[in-house]
């Protein structure tokens, strides 16, 4: 026996042939199929015992009811809407339902960090503890205050309608400054043309539900305007069936052909830029040929006819100003509409029982032109909407009195003092809150007035979505120490000193207080569906710790021991008014909300309030009758005497009504012969938080390709530039320039550009990054000459091929 | 016929050595093979179902209100008893003291745990309709300690956990759907 070639041949046949006879390759073969499904990469659900929290979503003010369903109470699956919830009704938006992908988003901060290396390099954060964190920011506060500096302290915010904005508010003024902002919004300027023409500080509420004719200027309700989800649930009633109820008819007013005016029963394309002038040309119809409501403007109108002003000053009357200066030809030629077009829609108006005027822009993110706010609320005005029984309501911003007056002493005097850095001395005094964050912005970049050496940022990503990004980029660089509270490593949070991390918006107890564009008052508490992830702290918490520890009149004036505590306070506020319900989606019909007309309350006491909104309800009740105005002339002032200190006395007549004012843009009309406007979409995130994932799986490859952006020219234009459909082009505007790619559609007007917002981030993931330009970057901010608020219309471009 | 001699020794060593390659990979595959392929593991906590008699089944292993089953109870059920040791076995102050003061839930390794794959609904195999536990599961009831834990070095699953054909077999038996997207949604 020879173990040869032979004999191993022999050897392996056996053994492959008793190997097929033992479960070797079977199992393996079956094995590593299973093995496959195991690769740790793969996602794996847990499992366990599924159980659902109601909450209010806090992404942006909607105020949507949702509904977030968790595996053993710790790990949240997938947001949805909460059917109960009265407004929302089971409705919840592209942002709200892929939330979850902010809460365990990766570029979540987890810890407190501090700027180790230079302001600005992402890898100089270093984790620090809270207790160092913390006293370092106040140390900083108490050595300012010591010095006599408190106003050099600024805070600004992203969120509008928490109660958190207002603690923030009277932190600043109890420890002397007067440097409090919000990012901005459309509220800003709504607010004062509402309180110089009323008195009061409120936002108008629309009668969606009671309205028979929407003229809608601009406003993109299917977009993202307003509070989102109710809107569609408004716009999904108009186009539902009811025997013998007469659909609602929308006409909108836009030069693009947007979303809303495709779904609108008539679009009335305009020039970019003019729909005020156009709502003043229907006023002269109104006017003209008596169509408005005449017992309205003879009894709570001032203004309409001539008037004398304070000094004695014999002044012309909105109806002769408006019979002079906006006749039809010449609103003809501003805005692009025939003028029998105009005539029509104003007689069309003037038939209705119940006719609305609304406007608005983007996402209601931008503050509007003061006169052309004054406009489309004189329209409403003419037309007599804003009669108790009409279809617009005021409701009051935030009508609890229950924070207590601050209590000022000696430091906080001496900051209370100085006028708020940037502030222009034309602004009208109101009671609306005047938020000049433009121009504070601009005198921080400039280093013109007085310096800011401590700058808190929350819920904010100013360096992103700010118009005008380089002069916040430039301004946070001149800022002493910034202290940013965001939960994410955001644009601006890579400018702070010091981060001490907020929980994300599933993971905090918070409030909302009001719905932008809702006819009723609304509060809602937003609970936290599962417990935060990681050492974060609720800012509301992290606020009145500071305030404890800086002490003397700001400990006072900031007294409770929790952020709940606050909480519990407004809805003790609302429960003592013994008014307002919280109503079940099945049991409740928005058109029955009629101002005036109080709701009964459906909750015993405080606590029971208290329970219902933490179990995700929300509080509604009606807002009170408009029966007088708080103005000087107690009537609806169509000529603002509010406005005799803010212009000279020598002023023209038409400077203390609505007018048609648009702004010119800079840069000359030969280098750049196109105008810039954006678009809002409900695809794109453009404020504090990115665009998920998710999201990005909405957007078509029309609007974004790879890393690449499309802005909307007309072919007329494509031509006249020499581009192409899907071609790359070079965007510039005086402020920056960008690579785009064009995509020709007769939706937009010729010699316009329009550009989606929400693009172009730096920070973040790879799912956001460097995909498009950020279109904030390009465009232009024109400040209000009167309330001095930052205005966006558009900016003078130009595109060229590459 | 020297030659013929010459290859009939040559066959019978062939034979030989074909047997021993055979032979060899038999015990390899039957013998060696599962002893590789499987690695023994213990439980974290010795849990004894037969110390645990004043119990029912259903205080630990019960259908939720959504009609799903809650399999292996939590800690914060082992913590409504052994808040506080009860005895004085050693076993049960480790439960104590590394996983309910500390708030640790307890890694169990789970004998019956399927893949993500596979779709099973106990609500729809229960003593009701005529299926006792043990039809799937062991007899605990007069287990003296846990088994060992025999875990598939490739794919992480107890050698316990059922195969496909066990599931078809019983469903092939008692007239039910044998259907792919009954256990595969």
């Amino acid at each position: 026996m020879s173990l040869g070639r032979r004999a191993f041949l022999q050897f392996v046949g056996g053994a492959i042939g008793g190997t097929l006879l033992t479960p070797i390759p079977w199992k393996l073969a079956d094995d590593s199929a299973i093995w496959t499904q195991n690769w740790s990469w793969r996602p794996s659900p847990q499992r366990g015992e599924i159980t659902r929290v109601r909450s209010v979503c806090q992404l942006c003010p909607g105020g949507c009811g949702i509904t977030a369903r968790l595996v053993n109470g710790r790990r949240a699956v997938a947001v949805t809407g909460n059917e109960a919830h009265a407004v929302s009704g089971g409705g919840v938006c592209p942002v709200g339902a892929s939330s979850l992908q902010y809460v365990y988003a990766p570029y979540r901060i987890q810890q407190p960090l501090k700027q180790t290396g230079s302001r600005g390099d992402p890898k100089g954060f270093k984790p620090v503890s809270w207790a160092e964190a913390l006293k370092e920011v106040a140390a900083k506060l108490t050595q300012l205050r010591s010095g006599g500096k408190p106003h050099t302290v600024a805070c600004l915010t992203g969120q509008k309608r928490s109660t958190v904005t207002r603690l923030w508010k009277h932190f600043l003024t109890a420890y002397g400054s007067p440097n409090f902002y919000t990012m901005p919004d459309a509220a800003d300027s709504v607010r004062l043309a509402v309180a110089l023409t009323t008195g009061m500080d409120a936002e108008p509420g629309f009668q969606w539900h009671k309205a028979s004719y929407v003229l809608n200027f601009g406003a993109p309700l299917l977009e993202g305007w307003g509070s989102p989800v109710y809107l569609q649930q408004v716009f999904a009633r108009w186009q539902t069936e009811k025997p013998g109820v007469p659909r609602t008819v929308l006409v909108h007013v836009e030069s693009r052909a947007s979303l809303t005016a495709s779904k609108a029963h008539r679009w009335i394309a305009c020039n970019p830029g003019t729909e005020a002038a156009l709502a003043l040309g229907i006023a002269h119809v109104l006017v003209r040929d008596k169509l408005y409501d005449a017992a309205f403007v003879a009894e709570k109108v001032f203004g309409f006819e001539d008037w004398t002003d304070p000094t004695g000053a014999q002044r012309k009357g909105f109806k002769n100003v408006v019979l002079a200066k906006y006749g039809l030809e010449d609103v003809s030629s501003i805005t692009g509409v025939a003028p029998q077009v105009i005539q029509d829609l104003a007689r069309e108006l003037a038939r209705q029982k119940h006719a609305l005027v609304v406007w608005g822009q983007d996402k209601g993110d931008k503050p509007n032109s003061l006169y052309h706010d004054l406009a489309f609320l004189a329209l409403n005005a003419l037309l007599g909407t804003l009669s108790p029984s009409g279809t617009v309501a005021l409701v009051p911003h935030d009508p609890w009195p229950d924070f207590p007056e601050p209590i000022l002493d000696t430091d906080a005097y001496r900051g209370a003092g100085q006028t708020p850095l940037g502030r222009p001395s034309a602004v009208p005094r109101t009671k609306a809150p005047v938020n000049t964050v433009m121009p504070f912005l601009e005198a921080l970049a400039s280093g013109s007035e007085y310096p800011v050496e401590l700058l808190f940022v929350h819920e904010a990503n100013p360096i992103y979505s700010l118009p005008e990004t380089a002069l916040a980029l430039q301004a946070f660089q001149k800022a002493g120490m910034v202290v940013s509270f965001s939960s994410y490593m955001d644009e601006t949070t890579q400018w702070a000193d010091i981060v001490l991390p907020n929980h994300t918006a599933l993971e905090r107890l918070d409030d909302v207080v009001g719905l932008p564009g809702a006819p009723h008052a609304y509060y809602a508490v937003s609970s936290p569906i599962l417990k935060p992830l990681y050492d974060t702290k609720n800012a509301g918490d992290i606020l009145l710790g500071l305030a404890a520890a800086v002490g003397g009149g700001v400990a006072e004036s900031l007294p409770w021991k929790t952020y709940e505590d606050v909480l519990k306070l407004r809805v003790g506020s609302i429960a003592k008014a013994g008014t307002g319900l919280v109503p079940s989606a099945a049991f409740f019909d928005p058109a029955s909300v009629q101002p005036g007309r109080a709701l009964k309350p459906n909750f015993k006491d405080a606590a029971d309030l208290w329970n219902k909104l933490k179990a995700g309800g929300c509080w509604v009740d009606a807002p009170a009758a408009a029966e007088t105005f708080a103005t000087p002339s107690e009537r609806y002032e169509l000529a603002c005497q509010g406005l005799m200190a803010s212009v000279p006395p020598t002023a023209a007549d038409e400077l203390f009504m609505p007018r048609f004012h648009p702004l010119k843009p800079s840069g000359e009309e030969s280098e750049y012969p196109l105008l810039l406007m954006t678009y809002a979409s409900l695809m794109l995130s453009e404020g504090y938080v990115p665009n998920t994932p998710f999201m990005n799986k909405l957007l078509p490859d029309d609007l974004l390709r790879k890393q690449d952006v499309f802005v909307d020219i007309h072919p007329q234009t494509a031509r006249s530039v020499g581009l192409t459909d899907k071609a790359a082009a070079v965007l510039k505007t005086p402020r920056g320039e960008a690579r785009v790619r064009v995509r020709l559609t007769p939706a937009v007007k010729p010699g316009v550009v329009a550009v989606p917002q929400g693009f172009g981030h730096t920070a973040y993931d790879e799912y956001v990054q460097q995909k498009g330009f950020n279109a904030n970057s390009l465009i232009e901010v024109q400040l209000d000459p009167v309330t001095g608020l930052g205005t966006v219309w558009a900016t003078r471009a130009q595109l060229r091929r590459v | 016929m020297g030659e013929v001699k010459k290859s009939a020794s040559q066959r019978g060593a062939g034979i030989v050595f074909f047997l021993a390659g055979f032979i060899g990979a038999l015990l390899v595959g039957w013998v060696v093979f599962p002893n590789v392929l499987y690695s023994t593991k213990t439980q974290p906590i010795m849990f004894l179902h037969s110390s645990h008699q004043d119990s029912n089944c259903e205080d630990c292993h019960y259908f939720r209100e959504d009609g799903s089953y809650s399999g292996l109870p939590k800690l914060e059920k082992c913590a409504e008893c052994h808040a506080e040791p009860m005895g004085d076995k050693p076993e049960e102050k480790r439960l104590v003291e590394e996983y309910i003061q500390q708030e640790r839930e307890i890694p169990w390794l789970v004998y019956a745990w399927q893949p993500d794959n596979v779709y099973f609904s106990h609500a729809a195999h229960t003593q009701q309709q005529g299926i006792e536990c043990v039809r799937c599961h062991r007899d605990v009831t007069k287990e003296t300690k846990n088994p060992p834990f025999r875990e598939n070095r490739l794919t992480g699953y107890s050698d316990k956990t059922m195969k496909m054909v066990e599931c078809e077999k019983c469903h092939a038996e008692r007239g039910a759907s044998n259907a792919c997207h009954l256990c595969h949604k």
